[in-house]
């Protein structure tokens, strides 16, 4: 067999999958972001800009309208994913300063029991803080017994759970680039600093956190982007009131049964996540050549 | 003086260590809070803890309980043990497909020089970028345009559209650590393409692919958002079941399937993570 063909076989099974089950999917997601919809639910095959317009504010078409409570709810989840992505980088630095420093083996028994509980399943994980948080919940109990607050106050159903509920479930996604960017930092930088004269907070400030920028980065995109377009944990934690944009798609997709409405919400999302991914790529390679003329 | 400094600095020397009981606790409680709470035999209230019991395990294989009969709110067993075998058959046909792309897909791109490789590697990965409902409505809408039937045959496609990727990026990982100058000693050795393939090169990356086939394998088996938009009456899965009956309300016997759900996944996860160590030394 020539190297050509081994080639094609190879590749062959992708390229015809791909084609025809992503990049094809895609394409008609994009099309029906330009269709009119149906008064009974299917699509019209004309050209219609109106599903933009509702969410950017130029609709004219006979019952649909400009809507500002679309541009708030992007807005809010826009908000919501960036505290997430802020709180989780909070939370898995330190840990992930924390195991760095621990001896090898430890290290690799400490980074198995951090991954181990982010394998069940995303339901449990989100069952658990339901548990938690409703307002005859572990938390309230524990707040009431202790006094601090005398009835049971409102946690499940607001922002505050549905930020809890995506820090959760997306920690592993910063921890692992976080703890592969700190562990890769050469102690012999960290000793010199020492030698230096400059005191732990010094070389953290100069040293470690400079150079594990690449992993703050990178876990925040990680991120960023299950959060923005999520739609469960809203659902699941937040409730009616706490809707994000996953949530406008689901509905005008299964109750709405406005699908070019729904694909022009998604096509907009995805927008936004390019737009945060070219931020990204810039950063980082910027990032690369500052560091490349340090060395 | 020295006194107040000596205990700040002991502190400071241990702030690590609370820092990691902290992060661990909010890791893992919840999940054990769960597990504690599918034994309570409280059938009116689950967060008073009112004795021991296996009694919800018992209610979600249908067996008569010692609970009020009111409290049994599970529909029916059936559907939980249907949605079961849907998830299993799958993931399991999933991990097979989306193992034999994401291979030959990283073993053309690592072993051969193409013009179009850049593109490829975007295409690979795209499907990772993309927010899951994105994929998963685009999915559904295509289905739906070209006539594919929502059923376990379209969830199956839809998993492989990007699961193929997350084999590609393990398998890949091991074929970049790989030395090719053993397979260059096997030709020389006068082994053919195919003899070194078997002898040397598939054995070499197994654990890269064996990696891969598990990670495919559990995240397969746990997909909601996109599974949710492609699964068809008759064809719904465990995760989108479960989701069904959480959006209902919380039920005591949702403990129950949790907590087996939980040592389920651990289970295959803590498989693939020793074995992985073990293989990586």
């Amino acid at each position: 067999m020539t190297k050509k063909n081994r080639l094609f076989l190879l590749l062959s099974p992708f390229t015809f999958y791909s084609l025809l089950f992503f990049l094809g999917p895609m394409l008609i997601l994009f099309i029906f972001s330009f269709l009119e919809p149906g008064i009974y639910g299917g699509v019209e095959w004309n050209f219609y800009h109106d599903n933009y317009g509702r969410i950017l504010g130029w609709a004219d078409g006979e019952f649909e309208d400009f809507d500002i409570i679309y541009t708030i709810i992007f807005l809010r989840s826009l908000r919501l994913a960036l505290i997430t992505v802020l709180i989780n980088l909070l939370i898995c630095y330190p840990a992930a300063l924390w195991i760095s420093n621990l001896n090898p083996k430890l290290r690799n028994f400490f980074i198995f029991l951090i991954t181990l509980p982010f394998f069940a399943s995303l339901v449990v994980r989100l069952f658990a803080w339901m548990i938690i948080l409703k307002p005859s919940g572990i938390l309230n109990q524990v707040l009431i017994s202790l006094h601090i607050i005398d009835e049971p106050i409102l946690m499940l159903f607001t922002e505050g759970a549905v930020i809890v509920g995506m820090v959760y479930v997306l920690i592993p996604f910063m921890f692992l680039p976080l703890y592969a960017s700190i562990e890769k930092i050469d102690l012999k930088l960290i000793e010199a600093s020492k030698d230096l004269g400059a005191n732990k907070f010094i070389t953290f400030f100069k040293i470690t956190l400079p150079l594990s920028i690449p992993g703050i980065i990178g876990g925040s995109i990680l991120v960023f982007i299950p959060s923005l377009g999520n739609f469960i944990v809203p659902d699941l934690l937040g409730g009616a009131k706490v809707m994000m944009i996953g949530n406008l798609i689901e509905q005008s997709f299964l109750m709405g049964r406005n699908w070019p409405f729904g694909s022009a919400l998604s096509m907009m999302l995805m927008a936004t996540v390019v737009i945060f991914l070219l931020f990204y790529v810039r950063s980082v390679s910027k990032y690369e050549n500052e560091t490349e003329t340090i060395k | 003086m020295t006194f107040i400094i000596n205990i700040i600095q002991q502190f400071s020397k241990h702030l690590f260590s609370i820092y990691g009981i902290i992060f661990f606790s909010f890791i893992y409680l919840p999940l054990l809070t769960v597990i504690f709470l599918s034994f309570n035999s409280n059938p009116i209230n689950m967060m008073v803890w009112d004795g021991f019991t296996f009694d919800w395990y018992k209610s979600i294989f249908g067996y008569s309980t010692m609970l009020d009969e009111d409290a049994i709110y599970l529909e029916s067993t059936e559907q939980l043990l249907s949605s079961l075998k849907n998830s299993l058959i799958v993931s399991i046909s999933t991990t097979i497909i989306s193992t034999l792309i994401g291979t030959m897909t990283a073993l053309a791109l690592a072993r051969f020089r193409f013009r179009f490789k850049s593109f490829y590697r975007a295409l690979i990965f795209l499907p990772m970028l993309i927010p899951d409902i994105v994929l998963g409505i685009a999915l559904l809408i295509f289905f739906v345009t070209i006539g594919i039937k929502l059923s376990l045959l379209s969830i199956i496609i839809g998993h492989c559209t990007f699961l193929s990727s997350y084999v590609f990026i393990v398998v890949s990982a091991r074929l970049a650590g790989m030395n090719e100058t053993l397979e260059e000693a096997s030709f020389d050795l006068g082994a053919n393409r195919f003899t070194t393939f078997r002898k040397i090169t598939l054995p070499l990356i197994s654990p890269g692919i064996i990696g891969g086939a598990l990670l495919a394998f559990i995240i397969s088996l746990d997909d909601l958002v996109i599974t949710y938009f492609i699964s068809g009456v008759g064809s719904t899965t465990l995760p989108v079941f479960i989701y069904s009956i959480m959006r209902r309300g919380i039920k005591p016997e949702i403990n129950a399937i949790a907590t087996l759900m939980i040592v389920v996944s651990l289970l295959v996860a803590g498989a693939g993570l020793y074995f992985r160590s073990k293989t990586t030394k």
